[in-house]
């Protein structure tokens, strides 16, 4: 059995050192990991731009009301314009004609005052007051003002009514509610960091798919698979120097896609909509380390799947199947909007998007997180790699190369 | 030397090889003959270790491929009847990447890569890239890795097919060089040319079975065919119809 003794590691490093040479010669595979290291970041930026822009232009933004039958009202207009707020006014219009007006959006609303309100007025009664929104188009932001002043109009007038009968103030208000929020910025930012977060772990099966299918299907469809299972290589080496390669782009890709991430969420002004991005460099590079066993799983699985497909393109249907596997759960659980348990550690790719998110939430973790995080994903590529190995060496793989 | 005795292999209901025996011998070019689907494929697979055998005994050397495949690999030089080459690799890491696989260090790569160069005639190629290559140049890189360990024994399957005149005598020459130098040659085809002109033992089987082990002149003398294609259809014509 002496002579049988072969070294595993050098047959694998020149395998791996092929299986890279190629990839980096392979214009049109180095495209696809280009595109997914900059897709999801600009996706993202773009996004949180989009956001930011709204915001601040309707802070801006001149907020217009409308208001029909403004003589029967006049310290209403007055307190509308004192919060700020233009007012234009109207004789009449009817229900077409407002719906028209506001969807041209100049307006936040319309305030109609029907007829008959003086006299109720007058007579202490409820006076009617119209407000007509656009939901469809209306800012909330902008809305909740009008909404405020007109809650006010009314507060000011009982109070001066009650005033006027010689009832204390404290009898129509016996509770002054005072609201505080103690959420931080960081932790409001959470649920909107969860999904960006999510789809760039998911890139992950994208950066080693070309190399996994290459360095498989591709290399059964130019028919040089079955010389070099002739050669004197153990299997184990054969799936390992291709698992390496496909992993190690893998991990290339994904650094260079955290990288990017975090520098554009460093640069944009995210305080104008209410988040921030605290994650350091140095928080940020643990989560990269702590992915790469992700990294290991993703090339192991491909691997395992497509090395039984005969060509590059029925691998690439196969593995368009299990591209959707990462995305349920990244998709569903922010959906669910479940807190944060130990069991999402134990998930490959929710693992990591759970991580990167407590982080930035600012939130301290223990360490077992990180090495379930990691181990699970390990544990997982471990199997598919043994799957892939005994696939190698069956009687029915071999017949079929 | 390469000796197959009484060998076994069946897939299902099928039987690939059912008793077949032959013996390649040093310094010697024998081919393998048969129809399509008489099992020579299986055969090569089941010497290169890549297929286990139900029965019989493969020695390769003294060594067994069945228990001990990566030491019978070593001692094989091996050319498939598809020459799958990289095509964004250049001849030469071609052949570095074979030899290291063959556990080779960089200075015996570049020895040998040298060697084969000079063998095969293909200087003009060493440093191109494989895309673009004509089928001749194609097969002369997967012989020159096939020969690259200096391996004792080569599996040949179909080394002709698809080549030029000038590169089937490129070939030609290059397996006569071998033979000098002691090499054991088996060679799987369908070209008669090819057996008469460079074969000194012929293995002739069908449907999994050794029809006959001689040299050319006793296959023609004992079917009483003048042409070898005449005696190599005599010879499968009646031991199929007696099969059926």
């Amino acid at each position: 059995m002496s002579q049988e003794a072969q070294p595993l590691v050098p047959s694998l490093v020149a395998i791996l050192r092929k299986e890279l040479r190629e990839t980096l010669r392979d214009r049109r595979a180095l495209w696809m990991v280009g595109l997914f290291v900059v897709l999801y970041p600009l996706l993202m930026a773009a996004s949180l731009h989009k956001m930011i822009e709204r915001e601040v232009r309707a802070e801006r933004e001149e907020n217009r009301v409308m208001v029909i039958g403004a003589a029967a009202v006049p310290n209403l207009v007055r307190q509308i314009e004192d919060a700020g707020i233009r007012v234009d006014a109207m004789n009449a219009l009817d229900e077409a004609g407002i719906a028209a007006l506001l969807a041209r959006r100049e307006h936040t609303a319309l305030i109609r005052v029907p007829g008959g309100f003086a006299e109720r007025f007058a007579a202490l009664r409820a006076a009617p007051l119209e407000l007509w929104q656009d939901s469809s188009s209306v800012q909330a932001a902008k809305l909740r003002r009008v909404e405020a002043v007109l809650r006010g109009y009314g507060n000011d007038i009982a109070q001066a009514r009650l005033l006027a009968h010689g009832v204390a103030l404290g009898v129509a208000r016996p509770i002054e509610l005072r609201q505080y929020d103690t959420a931080s910025r960081a932790s409001r930012s959470g649920k909107l960091l969860a999904a960006i977060f999510g789809v760039f772990f998911v890139a992950t099966f994208y950066f080693c798919m070309n190399l996994a299918i290459d360095s498989t299907a591709g290399e059964r469809e130019r028919r040089s698979l079955e010389l070099l299972l002739a050669q004197p290589v153990p299997p184990a080496a054969v799936i390992g120097g291709k698992w390496l390669a496909a992993a190690l782009l893998c991990s290339v890709g994904l650094t260079l896609e955290l990288l990017l991430g975090h520098a554009l969420l460093s640069i944009m002004p995210l305080e104008e909509i209410g988040l921030s991005w605290r994650v350091t460099l140095p928080a940020l590079l643990g989560v990269l380390v702590t992915a790469i066993p992700l990294c290991l799983f993703a090339a192991a699985a491909e691997i395992a799947l497509v090395m039984n497909s005969r060509s590059f393109k029925e691998a690439q249907t196969a593995v368009g199947f299990v591209l959707l596997l990462p995305l349920l759960p990244v998709l569903i659980v922010p959906m669910l909007e479940l807190d944060t348990a130990m069991w999402m550690y134990a998930v490959p790719v929710l693992a990591e998007q759970t991580l990167l998110l407590e982080l930035a939430r600012g939130h301290a973790l223990p360490a077992s997180a990180f090495v379930s995080t990691a181990g699970v994903s390990l544990l997982a590529a471990a199997v598919a790699l043994g799957v892939a190995i005994r696939r190698l060496r069956s009687e029915r793989f071999v017949l079929g190369i | 030397m390469i000796q197959v005795h009484d060998l076994h292999k069946r897939f299902g209901a099928v039987r690939a090889l059912d008793g077949a025996r032959f013996r390649a011998e040093d310094g010697r070019i024998t081919a393998l003959l048969g129809p399509n689907g008489a099992g020579k494929t299986t055969a090569l697979r089941i010497l290169f270790g890549l297929l286990p055998r139900d029965a019989g005994t493969v020695d390769i050397d003294g060594i067994d491929p069945g228990t001990t495949p990566l030491a019978a690999r070593r001692r094989l030089g091996i050319l498939t009847d598809q020459v799958g080459l990289y095509e964004r690799l250049s001849t030469r890491e071609h052949l570095a990447y074979f030899g290291e696989l063959h556990g080779m260090d960089r200075r015996a790569i570049a020895k040998a890569t040298d060697e084969v160069v000079d063998l095969l005639g293909m200087a003009d190629i060493i440093d191109r890239r494989a895309s673009g290559f004509s089928q001749g140049q194609r097969l002369k890189v997967a012989l020159a890795r096939a020969l690259l360990h200096r391996p004792r024994n080569l599996l040949l399957d179909e080394p002709t097919r698809g080549l030029d005149i000038m590169s089937t005598r490129a070939l030609r020459r290059a397996l006569c060089a071998l033979r000098e130098r002691g090499c054991c040659i088996l060679m799987a085809t369908h070209v008669m040319q090819e057996v008469n002109q460079l074969a000194d033992e012929v293995i002739v089987i069908a449907q999994g079975r050794t029809l006959l082990q001689a040299a050319p002149q006793v296959l023609r003398e004992r079917t009483g065919a003048d042409d070898l294609e005449d005696a190599f259809v005599q010879l499968i014509g009646s031991e199929q119809g007696v099969a059926a």
